[in-house]
């Protein structure tokens, strides 16, 4: 029985549905004090059933690609369809579109097994060791290899296949009774090409200035956030506001926000899952739509927000191909594939040495805590460093809180870098600087 | 089923060299519910089903899971492989603390478990609970998600351990976005239970307690000023003292943690004031509350800090063994896609005899926090809760609600400054993340600290 049987066996119990299969295999390696501790190989198949009939949705999920099984699954998405009440704001799944050309695959990351990996594991451990007083406390590599097939009654047939590798230290210093903060670095990618030197260098590098510990003061300075820094804020405290969901329910301070500045002509932000340093180069989101690069904020100007399909032909206009499923509820929501923030022209070195007195940020804790409905954030810098005369002094720790739309205009540089961050899918940022903000010394 | 569990490892027995394996397998019924602003967005049955092995061999781990049941003698062959792949280049070989080998069947407690609840009766539920919270004029937008299951899980391992449990749990998160003028405030409420059914929603969070605390909590941000910056008393009410307890000296309490955090040289030392006292412990109505861990090794009380003393801290066997102690059920992991590692299950800190107004009373300006949305801590116990509940103190009594901060702190530092401790106790339920997903409640009484928490 071919796939595309199993739309038409559902078809005789809903007007629409939709068939999503995920296969996943990953493997990887544990590092635990100073040494790898466990090897593992996940294998999973996952099915999502989301039938619509009378405008009621029923939705199935099941841990198999078995096709007998997916026909059970149909069944029951059907009774739990007719269980539901009508939701009168349905329109119609998606049609379907023209795909962009996939990137070419990496086949060799399909198969590799964990001992890749114990290897490289053992290479980057060994290497961090070499330097005094350092504990490799944990970390990480791997593989993960997905192939995945959207099928809907309406003509959709998309499948995809692809695989990313990765790799992670987290580092502890521990000399004369003081214990660093954790820190980590990482190095992820389409291939098998990771750069285990360059994650333990940098880790290291960050580690010996977090030994030298130096006060920070309640002051205006100014700040650079470093790239996972960044990220993790702007994707709490703005990202979310970019949802064409929440324009229509009218919760995004960025409602009458369209062609307005928000920052200035230093910050453009973009979502396109193919740009070239893209590590989720998906030519399909999980309904289907196919992708696109969409710009969301121009040279400071917002341009607009970002649709799944329900709620694009809510509000009468196209999906901009950012459906995402959660395969623990079945549920799409609307998120990110690849979020580009455009270069700037100085190096972060640049940065660091035009500054006489401010702060370099690596890490913040609570950005999750952030309120993506305001924009209001309140943060921990950590790990962060104090920069005195043009140079990184020692690490400090200190509070920033504020609002995301009066951090954004003070921007006064980007960095050239930029780095690619497993994060949400992927994203591709460089370092930003900002001056006066206010910050909350310990 | 486990007939087939048991052939399979009888084969591996016979066919491997390993010191343990471990067979876990899964099978579980669920229900999840979304329902955004009248629309459920999410209406799902969910079949969940698979296989966990973890082998031990040579001195170290392997671990391969699996939803092809045809296949179990090939992914205890691969775990086994990757162990002796590994093995190869550890150095410390690991070994696990000698435990007894338990036969035992894990029965509910639930009185009315979900799976006997119709669904009918779930959505009317949630249908009923968004009613109540856009009855209020400023409610713009709520995202209620529901979640159930129904199922069983079974261990066994070559050491003789079998134990079979009747699997279930219920859930509910509540997100609610409040605007009045251009002001807007978001709050969120989480509740779930692994011992109550059903009876959870009719007798102890019924709808309408739930929206209330959802719209105490949205109104108070609304109306809240913007707190002043710095270091000022604090009365922290049960959930913020709770996510204290969790997150910033919890996880140094996790044995797999402690050895890189600054507890490992402080245990049998003082580290607060005699009467503070915290726990992992089975608490009634915790949701890390369970029989036995994923190890087989049955879930012991501990404290974590006794009368202002560091004493014990979380382990599983491999930790237990490597710190010459007995494992005490911590082992836990998130479903048959993941190995168990050391997790919280329950933690507390512990009442004592204060009363609120005293702890309040000779304040002249101060802070009181009530409720918490997101926090997290580093290995040096410097944390940070973002607060979405708190109002301030002046001259002795509770006044103006304050919005979007969050405190922070050193934790073991923190722990020196605490003055007071309540006789009241409250609980919170959650899901703790620490590469998997974990079920936790968190919780103690009320208690003061004078200094050692920076708010703003």
């Amino acid at each position: 029985m071919k796939m595309e049987e199993l739309i038409r066996f559902g078809e005789k119990f809903f007007d629409e549905l939709e068939i999503a299969i995920y296969k996943n295999r990953d493997a990887s390696v544990n590092i635990e004090l100073n040494e790898v501790s466990s090897s593992m190989l996940r294998e999973r198949a996952v099915t999502v059933i989301r039938g619509v009939k009378g405008k009621k949705l029923g939705v199935s999920i099941i841990d198999t690609g078995d096709k007998e099984k997916i026909k059970e699954a149909i069944e029951r998405a059907y009774k739990m369809a007719k269980l539901n009440k009508p939701d009168e704001k349905w329109t119609s799944l998606p049609e379907p579109g023209k795909y962009r050309e996939p990137r070419k695959v990496d086949k060799e990351l399909k198969e590799v097994s964990p001992d890749y990996f114990v290897d490289l594991a053992r290479e980057g451990i060994s290497l961090a060791l070499e330097e005094q007083g350092i504990v490799v406390a944990g970390g990480t590599g791997g593989v993960e290899w997905g192939e995945s097939l959207i099928m809907n009654s309406h003509g959709v047939n998309v499948s995809q296949e692809g695989g990313g590798a990765f790799f992670y230290l987290e580092l502890v210093g521990m000399r004369e009774g003081r214990v660093t903060p954790g820190i980590f670095d990482f190095d992820a990618k389409l291939s098998l090409n990771l750069n285990v030197e360059e994650v333990v260098r940098k880790a290291l590098q960050k580690v010996k200035w977090a030994f030298n510990v130096k006060k920070s003061k309640t002051e205006e300075a100014r700040v650079i956030l470093e790239p996972w820094a960044i990220s993790s804020l702007l994707s709490y405290a703005l990202f979310p506001a970019f949802s064409g969901e929440k324009l229509v329910k009218g919760t995004t301070p960025l409602a009458n926000k369209v062609n307005e500045s928000i920052s200035n002509e230093l910050l453009t932000i973009c979502d396109d899952p193919l740009h070239e340093l893209s590590i989720n180069p998906v030519i399909a989101d999980d309904e289907g739509v196919p992708t696109r690069k969409n710009v969301l904020v121009e040279k400071g100007v917002f341009n607009g927000f970002i649709w799944d399909n329900y709620w694009a032909k809510l509000q009468g206009v196209e999906s901009t191909g950012n459906a995402k499923r959660s395969l623990a509820t079945g549920g799409i929501s609307i998120g990110f594939h690849n979020v580009i923030i455009e270069k700037g022209k100085k190096s972060l070195e640049d940065l660091v040495g035009e500054i006489d007195h401010g702060y370099l940020v690596d890490g913040f804790q609570g950005a999750h805590s952030s309120n993506p409905d305001n924009g209001n954030f309140a943060v921990v810098a950590n790990p962060a460093f104090l920069i005195k005369d043009g140079e990184v002094k020692g690490s400090t720790v200190f509070m920033m809180s504020g609002n995301i739309y009066e951090l954004l205009p003070s921007l006064y540089e980007v960095s050239k870098e930029q780095r690619v961050l497993p994060f949400e899918g992927s994203m591709i940022v460089p370092a930003m600087a900002f001056e006066n903000v206010r910050i909350a010394g310990k | 089923m486990e007939d087939r569990l048991e052939s399979v490892l009888n084969w591996a027995l016979e066919k491997f060299k390993a010191e343990y394996i471990e067979i876990r397998y899964e099978n579980v019924n669920k229900n999840t519910l979304e329902l955004k602003d009248g629309t459920f967005t999410t209406f799902a049955g969910k079949g969940q089903m698979g296989v966990a092995i973890r082998v031990l061999a040579d001195g170290a781990w392997g671990f391969a899971s699996t939803n092809r049941l045809e296949q179990l003698e090939n992914a205890i062959e691969s775990a086994y492989k990757l162990a002796r792949a590994t093995a190869k280049v550890k150095k410390e070989k690991i070994q696990l603390a000698e435990v007894k080998a338990h036969q035992d069947i894990v029965k509910s407690k639930m009185k009315v478990k979900p799976r006997e609840v119709p669904i009918e009766e779930k959505v009317e539920r949630l249908a009923e609970l968004e009613g109540l919270l856009k009855a209020d004029k400023s409610i713009k937008s709520t995202w209620l998600r529901y979640e159930d299951a129904s199922g069983e899980k079974i261990l066994l391992t070559n050491e003789g351990t079998k134990i079979k449990w009747d699997l279930n749990y219920v859930w509910q998160y509540v997100w609610a976005t409040g605007k009045e003028g251009e002001k807007l405030a978001a709050a969120r409420d989480e509740v779930g239970a692994v011992e109550h059914g059903w009876e959870l929603f009719k007798e102890r969070e019924p709808n309408e307690e739930v929206a209330k605390r959802v719209l105490r909590k949205v109104h108070a941000q609304l109306q809240g000023v913007v707190p002043k910056r710095g270091e000022f008393p604090i009365v922290a009410g049960p959930i913020v003292v709770g996510i204290i307890a969790h997150e910033a000296l919890g996880h140094l309490a996790e044995a797999d943690l402690t050895i890189n955090s600054p507890f490992k040289d402080l245990i049998g030392r003082e580290v607060a004031p005699e009467h503070v006292t915290m726990s992992e412990r089975i608490v009634e109505g915790g949701f890390g509350n369970d029989r036995y861990d994923d190890e087989g090794v049955p879930v012991k009380d501990i404290h974590i800090i006794e009368n202002g003393t560091l004493k014990q801290i979380m382990l599983n066997r491999e930790y237990a063994h490597k710190w010459g102690m007995e494992p005490n059920g911590h082992a836990r992991a998130e479903n048959y896609t993941y190995p168990p590692i050391i997790r919280m299950r329950n933690t507390i800190f512990e009442p004592r005899d204060w009363k609120f107004e005293e702890m309040i009373e000779d304040i002249k300006f101060g802070y009181y926090v009530v409720d918490f949305r997101g926090g997290q801590a580093q290995l040096n116990s410097a944390f940070q809760v973002g607060v979405q509940e708190g109002y301030m103190i002046e001259n002795g009594e509770i006044t103006k609600p304050i919005r979007d901060t969050s405190i922070s702190g050193i934790a073991i530092e923190a722990l020196k400054k605490i003055s007071a401790v309540g006789k009241d106790f409250g609980l919170e339920m959650g899901r703790c993340g620490k590469g998997q997903s974990a079920f936790v409640s968190s919780g103690g009484p009320h208690m003061r600290f004078d200094g050692g928490i920076i708010i703003g």
